[in-house]
């Protein structure tokens, strides 16, 4: 409580915060599900054939979890800045819903099948839209969150 | 002011911008693609820095990627178009579109000077038993470039007129 109401402050009665928390959240999306895709467009056979999904996820994962963090923490003070309007906010929970999935199913199914020997083609190609699917239906679901309260 | 008034006035523009969802729906595009194709523009920059990707060329790096980063950016310009023609009056007097729009052009500037030198010679870089200073320059430029690029898209929406 004391700790939200401290950021809270920060983020509101600093006109630079919100905003640059706003850049942070951003940047690290774009660093966070961007390692992301280039594993799909790999499992899709869409780009960098000459290495494994595996060896990409290998080189890309450090980056996407250090993005991650960032996002979070970002979206975790935004949240607490204003959390009566996110609380109230009919999109916002949709929003939730759709990175709790994401998270969970990057790190489990989709991890999975990059790492595979030799995936089915059309298990690998599944798998990479559907976690395409998960990612964007999260970017969506925060920029409706501030159009559609 | 004018010109931003008839610009916002022409008919499917004014429907655009007070339609409930086609607007949303076009801004959570354009950020989509930050998600899908950034991460392509930053690999490939952290590839030419020496970072990651190691055990990939350079070549197979930049030109895998160069087709989806095309449509990636066509779908963000027009998509950005639709977004700041519909509200141009809002955006017609704003410092941080401006700017952006500076940042664009720099970002046009970047690739006349370093595609021919940098992007379009990366056998001549695979072969380099380090990765020359010029691309690491064209790297660093790009990342810079970019990160004030999305800076300056989100302030946009905090001017307000004095």
């Amino acid at each position: 409580m004391l700790l939200q109401n401290a950021i809270a402050d920060a983020l509101n009665n600093t006109e630079w915060a919100f905003p640059l928390a706003e850049c942070v959240h951003i940047g690290g999306f774009a660093v966070g599900i961007g390692s992301i895709v280039l594993v799909d467009f790999r499992m899709l056979n869409l780009g960098l054939r000459h290495a494994t999904a595996a060896r990409i996820l290998r080189y890309t994962e450090p980056w996407t979890l250090i993005a991650l963090v960032f996002v979070v923490f970002s979206g975790a003070a935004l949240f607490l800045s204003q959390t009566d309007i996110y609380l109230a906010n009919l999109i916002f929970p949709l929003k939730m819903y759709a990175l709790l999935a994401a998270l969970i199913y990057n790190f489990t199914v989709h991890r999975k099948v990059a790492t595979m020997e030799n995936p089915p083609p059309v298990l690998s190609k599944l798998v990479a839209i559907v976690s395409l699917l998960l990612w964007v239906s999260t970017v969506f679901g925060g920029i409706f969150t501030g159009f559609l309260v | 002011m004018t010109i931003a008034h008839s610009i916002q006035s022409i008919d499917f523009l004014t429907a655009f911008s007070e339609s409930v969802l086609a607007y949303p729906i076009v801004m959570s595009t354009h950020l989509a693609c930050i998600a899908l194709f950034g991460g392509m523009i930053l690999m490939t920059n952290l590839r030419l820095l020496g970072l990651t990707f190691k055990s990939l060329t350079i070549t197979e790096m930049v030109t895998s990627l160069r087709p989806w980063k095309r449509g990636g950016g066509i779908i963000m310009i027009v998509t950005g178009l639709l977004l700041a023609t519909s509200e141009a009056e809002k955006y017609a007097p704003n410092p941080f579109f401006w700017t952006k729009m500076i940042i664009l052009g720099l970002i046009g500037v970047h690739a006349l000077i370093f595609r021919p030198i940098v992007y379009n010679q990366t056998e001549e870089l695979d072969r380099s038993p380090v990765i020359p200073t010029k691309a690491k320059v064209a790297a660093i430029l790009s990342l810079v470039l970019w990160t004030t690029m999305f800076t300056m898209g989100r302030l946009i929406a905090y001017w307000e007129p004095a």
